[in-house]
């Protein structure tokens, strides 16, 4: 989620890439993947936020509140539905501890529990658990330029700067004009596709554009993979220091 | 005359009393051994039984299709009404609904963070009504090493050596984590009652059991459980009736285009031990086999006998003036009326030992180091239909055979020769 | 001795009804071996099978390694010291590097482990050397009960996913190159069987192993840093637990078969004490003892059981020799249970068990034959020339 949350955020730098000047025509990749990246960075934000999960027995929604602090913090907590209602989640550094208030137990996630799905969704604990900044993990080079839903797209591949690294390279699609990632794809070593991620809605929010709706897809897996929506996201806001502590999961 | 003979056995109790006591006791020994080996075959699969399929197990035609992944998504829901009606439907089995599920056992600290992690898998079972055939099914009681049985919502068996490692003691706290069958991440508090022997390493070192109730609730499954297992009130695997019970409720319940169906299999069907079952099947059936050849030559010998020792008897009696053929035929009509009686007896005494041991089973506990769950400290035999039958085989067609050879001498006895015997 | 030929021409002379009874008795002799022999047989075989697959003689185990438990296969996995690393090049252990994974048959996702073997080892039966080049694939080995679960065949290509030594995600394609026919569930349940060289490679472990397993015989070499050596007694420890528990149901068709022998000598032993009261009345006569006559009547009896010991033999050895040499041909595919044995049963006869067998039969045999013989102690002479039983 926290991968998704982030891939909101590159979203979200679009906003900013629309107030920065545009790059000239033959930019390298490295030039606008920094770009969409300088533009996705925000030092705080809140966000609410419904993610729809089909199963075999039908479709649940999840809704929640998220709080994030630079790269290496977040806080979660899930609203609905009733069951998961007050489940935190709090990442900090490499950390994963969750919340329950059935239990009152905070519960360090570690190991293989980290690789199960989030939610039931098509996303771990793991894909939460990454550096969001793409130009800290890879070297893009354009490869080609593809129009997607009718905006021109700059096509990256991601190539893998270090070794440790879930991904070992990725294809994203940056509109040419908003610096946002439109499509991505994640691939493994031998670059066989794992999973994919779709933007199928933008919204403006004050002159803002910001993903409303993507769709998560683990490409190995049958189904129809997770869909996710923005209700509200507010930026650069103020963040109390204590949402980002282990006793704010018990309050 | 059959009425003159009898009279004659009931009252010369040389001549019948022995010959029958001898036929009886290796009738005995053959169905005993039938009905042991009967009951040595489903022990073989008892565990399995007992832990997997049950003796039948229904589940969802989906669930039934990956049942060794454990797929919960898509357990059986609305069990009450199901579990009603297989009660009501199939007398002779218990009923009983259980939940298969893997996940994290977490244990606290004082502060009520992770102290000790262990990745477990367990079941969960109806634990707290008295009348529950899982106590027997599980073998718990005998297998329990510390603490105590669960007597309420929230306490958790888990396994002894599991329990070294993760160094918790009865009483203490453990949250489960699991997933639930929607995929949500779910969280139990258990209080851990006791701990238990499986006596099958992987068991014994990941292995937990809580209460059916306590894993719906905890994994979102109100009224779901992966399967209902079925049992047979003798605990014993009856193969025919168990394809006929299936066979019928699919016939009821199954919609093939409906992944959410219950479907029903037998122990057989789903555990995969068909060929195993196969198979130890032809090995009790070879050592029946040369059993009953040897029990009909020791009885055939004993008929054999039985007439020769008679030898003066049937002397006498040619002397007197009876026929030949008469006294060959009143032999072998003796000799058939103490095969009936002593296969009949036999047969009794056979089947009652059986049967006893079918009930309360032979305690090995002594002979065991430690009481297990997996492995039954309890031997039992099983009384089949042909177990009533298997002695007569011996008992009257040996017995019968004997005679009649032995009988074959009175042919060639001379009269002149009988005085003179009489006379020593 | 003189009563010892007595008994001996006694028998003989009762024809046909001793041979009965001999034939009898030595049914109950070889089926005793017979089947403690089929019994030891399928232990043993279960157990080699085991070793031959799995066990070796013995393995040593990165020290983080727990089979039981997953969180452990992380971390556990370490180049080979140099001890072990000269036994792998002379043949005399093969490393497995086992790493988790996941597959996703039929959409769904699983998770398994993946294991390294090298092609060419010649230390555990998997037959390896099948994981040959798989035209740009990756090769693959699963075992029968995997192939069934995962509704997998031979030829067939699987996506497995993975986690290299630095976390990476790596996911490629293998081909099945063969079902292994195998009932040892150590090598089949949950796991896949790929060539260990490209595991390490793609795993970014060069060297690395999960545990190295000894060839059976080798001697382990001394206390290695970090790894832990885990003897055939340590790891057969569980497979033993059951054949113990398993014997002891076992005994009770033993104590059948005894009671069978015990029968035959019984009936015959009680109708020769019956039947012969003149002839002993005419042995006391001629000045036998009470004693010598229930030793030559106990000798007869247990000269039955001797002389079963040898038609057993006549025939037995032949015929349980062909067994022990053919095998005991199990039906379909009696191992797609899990149950450790190969497609045919070899049944074991130890010396042990024939020499117990034939010892403890004829102690039952002369033990029953005197039993009724003790009523030849209050016997009158005068009483039994004229037949009566005083």
């Amino acid at each position: 989620m926290r991968r998704l949350l982030w891939s909101i955020a590159v979203l979200i730098s679009s906003v900013c890439c629309g107030q920065t000047p545009r790059l000239p025509q033959g930019a390298s990749g490295d030039e606008i993947l920094k770009k969409v990246d300088l533009n996705m960075f925000s030092e705080n934000k809140i966000i609410l936020s419904r993610m729809i999960i089909h199963g075999e027995r039908g479709s649940r929604t999840v809704e929640a509140k998220s709080w994030q602090r630079g790269t290496r913090e977040s806080f979660s907590e899930f609203l609905a539905p009733a069951r998961d209602k007050g489940t935190k989640m709090l990442k900090l550094q490499d950390m994963l501890w969750t919340y329950s208030p059935s239990t009152d137990r905070t519960i360090l996630i570690s190991g293989h529990m980290l690789r199960q799905s989030l939610m039931g969704s098509d996303l771990s604990y793991e894909d939460m658990m990454e550096d969001p900044h793409l130009p800290h993990l890879y070297t893009a080079t354009v490869s080609s330029e593809e129009a997607i839903g009718g905006r021109l797209c700059w096509v990256l591949d991601l190539a893998a700067r270090k070794e440790e690294i879930s991904y070992f390279s990725r294809k994203v699609w940056v509109d040419k004009a908003r610096y946002i990632l439109l499509k991505e794809n994640l691939y493994a070593k031998s670059g066989k596709l794992l999973k994919t991620m779709d933007i199928r809605e933008v919204m403006e929010v004050k002159s803002h554009w910001i993903a409303k709706s993507i769709l998560y897809k683990d490409a190995l897996k049958e189904g129809e993979g997770t869909e996710f929506f923005v209700d509200s996201i507010v930026l650069d806001t103020t963040i109390p220091d204590y949402i980002f502590s282990k006793a704010a999961l018990r309050k | 005359m059959i009425n003159f003979l009898l009279k004659g056995l009931f009252r010369d109790r040389s001549r019948s009393l022995f010959p029958f006591l001898i036929v009886a006791a290796g009738v005995m020994l053959t169905v005993f051994l039938h009905a042991w080996l009967s009951g040595a075959l489903s022990s073989m699969i008892q565990s399995t039984a007992h832990y997997r399929t049950g003796h039948v197990c229904v589940m969802t035609k989906a669930y039934s299709e990956k049942a060794d992944q454990v797929p919960n998504d898509l357990a059986l829901l609305a069990i009450d009404t199901l579990v009603m009606s297989l009660r009501q439907r199939y007398t002779d089995l218990f009923w009983t609904p259980r939940i298969s599920f893997g996940g994290l056992l977490d244990i606290p600290d004082e502060k009520g963070e992770t102290k000790e992690q262990s990745p477990v898998s367990g079941i969960g079972v109806n634990l707290l009504s008295a009348d529950s055939p899982e106590w027997k099914m599980l073998n718990i009681r005998p297998a329990l090493v510390r603490g105590q049985l669960p007597s309420q919502h929230g306490e958790l068996l888990i396994a002894e050596e599991l329990a070294r490692k993760l160094h918790v003691q009865p009483g203490q706290k453990a949250t489960l984590i699991t997933s639930t069958m929607y995929g949500s991440m779910a969280y139990f508090n258990f209080t851990i009652a006791g701990t238990v022997r499986f006596g099958v390493g992987p068991m014994d070192r990941s292995a937990i059991i809580a209460d059916l109730a306590d894993m719906q609730q905890a994994m979102d499954m109100q009224q779901g459980a992966g399967e209902i297992v079925g049992f047979f009130k003798d605990d014993l695997y009856h193969e025919e009736r168990a394809n006929a019970i299936a066979r019928d409720f699919n016939v009821a319940n199954l919609k093939p285009s409906d992944k959410f169906s219950p479907i029903m299999g037998t122990l057989r069907t789903v555990s995969g031990l068909a060929d195993y079952l196969d198979y130890v099947g032809s090995f009790s059936g070879i050592i029946l086999t040369i059993f009953v050849v040897a029990m009909s030559i020791v009885l055939w010998n004993a008929g054999l006998t039985g007439s020769l020792r008679r030898y003066g008897e049937i002397g006498l009696r040619l002397a007197i003036g009876e026929e030949t053929g008469h006294v060959y035929r009143s032999m072998m009509v003796e000799s058939l009326m103490i095969g009936i009686a002593g296969s009949m007896a036999g047969t009794a005494i056979g089947v009652a030992i059986a049967y006893y041991l079918q009930v309360h089973g032979f305690d090995i506990g002594s002979m065991m180091k430690n009481s297990t769950m997996m492995i039954s400290d309890v031997i039992r035999a099983q009384v089949e239909p042909f177990t009533f039958v298997i002695g007569f085989l011996p008992g009257i067609l040996a017995t019968f055979l004997g005679a009649a050879i032995s009988g074959i001498g009175i042919y060639k006895r001379q009269t002149s020769q009988l005085f003179k015997e009489l006379e020593t | 001795m003189y009563i010892f030929k007595l008994a001996f021409r006694n028998i003989l002379g009762a024809g046909l009804r001793t041979w009965l009874n001999v034939v009898a008795l030595s049914f109950s002799f070889v089926a005793i071996i017979f089947l403690q022999g089929i019994y030891t047989g399928m232990n043993d075989q279960v157990e080699q099978a085991t070793i031959d697959a799995f066990y070796g003689g013995g393995q040593f185990w990165e020290k983080s390694y727990d089979p039981y438990d997953p969180l452990t296969l992380d971390d556990a996995h370490a180049p080979l010291p140099a001890s072990l690393e000269d036994l792998v090049k002379s043949g005399q252990a093969a490393p497995l590097l086992i790493r988790p994974a996941a597959i996703y048959p039929e959409g769904r996702f699983r998770t398994i482990l993946l294991k390294g073997i090298a092609p060419q080892q010649n230390v555990l039966s998997i037959p390896s050397s099948l994981l040959k080049d798989g035209e740009g694939l990756i090769p693959a080995l699963i075992g029968t009960r995997m192939a069934k679960s995962t509704g997998l065949h031979k030829g067939d290509e699987l996506t497995i996913q993975w986690r290299d030594a630095h976390g990476t995600f790596d996911a490629r394609t293998v081909v099945i190159a063969d079902i292994v026919r195998t009932s040892v569930q150590e090598i089949d349940n949950g796991q896949v069987w790929i060539p260990l060289d490209q595991l390490q490679s793609l795993s970014a472990m060069p060297g690395h192993a999960t545990m190295v397993v000894l060839k059976r015989n080798t001697q382990p070499p001394a206390m290695l840093q970090g790894w832990e050596f885990r003897s055939l007694d340590y790891l057969l420890q569980d497979l033993h637990a059951v054949v113990r528990s398993k014997r002891i149901g076992g005994s009770i068709l033993y104590l059948v078969l005894l009671f069978l022998a015990m029968l035959a000598i019984f009936d015959t032993q009680v109708l020769s004490i019956f039947r012969r009261k003149k002839e002993m009345g005419t042995l006391m006569a001629l000045g036998m003892t009470r004693w010598s006559i229930i030793e030559l009547f106990t000798l007869e009896g247990g000269l039955h059981g001797i002389l079963a010991a040898c038609v057993a033999a006549l025939y037995g050895i032949p015929l349980l020799g062909y067994i022990a040499r053919t095998g005991w041909e199990l039906p379909g595919a009696a191992d797609t249970v899990g149950f450790a044995i190969g497609e045919k049963l070899f049944p074991t006869y130890s010396a042990g068990l024939i020499v117990g067998t034939t010892v403890l039969v004829l102690l039952v045999t002369t033990i029953v034959s005197f039993l009724p013989t003790r009523k030849i102690a209050q016997l009158k002479p005068t009483d039994a020339l004229r037949g009566k039983m005083s």
